[in-house]
């Protein structure tokens, strides 16, 4: 299996009605591992399906499939449904150019910091200019 | 140019990154690797891809990622529908030095999916459309990745049984824009 990893931290938020993540996304997923993988932000979404707002670091993310992508892309579906958001910092060109070429910067806002990605984050609904 | 022994390389060309093996000017470069159906070790042909496409041909960095999720792509619907367990799957590199690379994976049929040349071709047209709207968790692979970064994408049915899928590359296609790299493009996103 190529090694992946997924670890989780907590955004500490004035609101007290979401409850925001920070999920850093380590290596490669692919074939090998990403249903594996893909458990960990549903086990998330199953805790929080109201309200979940998720920042997912790519700064260590080497590599993704088209299945990672379509996972990417049920998460959004799922988490905005509840009412959340999903913002992707840090990504490398890479990866940029994957989700470019499946068309998800169209729906997920990519941002080159984290403090940017954070702002967006937890910004008022309809105070996304992207 | 089927190789017995499974990732093992036919060319010595494909020992990369040592100048004495770079290939003639006008002879095309030509690999093929034997692979069994594990996605395992499709994780090694991605990288052999990068290190080809870096090393060996003209093509740019940005080129050299993509080729490597067309060829995971490739190799990942052939191992998961082509191909049953236990049995092999061929990936061929073709390289015409400054003038196009041809990748063609290879199964045997015998997978979970079996499906013709002709459904394949009719499926990527239909995922293709502007209008189809993606769904599912897969799907996107050869709709979207595979079609969209090469200008050649063909199906046929082997003797086997099995389908060969054979894409190619243009280094010069003139509609290739002389600088896409995302981060510059300002279509792509806004990051402030």
């Amino acid at each position: 299996m190529t090694q992946a990893n997924i670890t989780i931290e907590d955004i500490q938020v004035s609101n007290d009605d979401i409850v925001a993540k920070l999920v850093k996304f380590q290596g490669q997923l692919d074939e090998s591992n990403v249903d594996e993988k893909a458990k960990i932000i549903y086990e998330l979404i199953e805790q929080t399906p109201q309200n979940l707002y998720l920042l997912f670091d790519f700064e260590e993310l080497e590599y993704m499939n088209s299945k990672s992508i379509g996972y990417l892309t049920d998460w959004y579906t799922k988490i905005t449904e509840g009412g959340g958001k999903i913002v992707i910092a840090k990504t490398r060109s890479n990866i940029l150019d994957i989700l470019q070429v499946v068309g998800l910067t169209q729906l997920i806002n990519c941002y080159a910091t984290m403090d940017e990605a954070k702002f967006a984050l937890l910004q008022p609904a309809g105070g996304d200019e992207n | 140019m089927e190789n017995q022994n499974p990732t093992q390389m036919q060319n010595p060309a494909a020992t990369l990154g040592q100048g004495p093996s770079q290939p003639q000017e006008n002879k095309p470069m030509r690999i093929s690797i034997t692979l069994p159906t594990n996605a395992y070790f499709v994780s090694g042909i991605r990288d052999f891809t990068l290190g080809l496409i870096r090393n060996m041909t003209s093509f740019s960095e940005q080129w050299a990622f993509r080729f490597q999720s067309v060829v995971d792509e490739l190799c990942n619907n052939a191992i998961e529908y082509g191909s049953r367990p236990g049995e092999d799957i061929i990936i061929t590199f073709v390289n015409r030095s400054n003038e196009s690379i041809e990748i063609s994976v290879q199964d045997t049929g015998t997978g979970k999916s079996k499906m013709s040349a002709a459904d394949l071709t009719q499926l990527v047209k239909e995922r293709r459309d502007p209008n189809y709207v993606h769904t599912g968790i897969r799907g996107r692979g050869l709709s979207k990745i595979v079609s969209e970064w090469t200008d050649e994408l063909e199906f046929k049915d082997n003797e086997n049984g099995g389908i060969l899928v054979k894409i190619k590359k243009y280094l010069k296609d003139p509609n290739t824009p002389k600088s896409t790299n995302p981060l510059e493009n300002p279509t792509h996103v806004v990051l402030n």
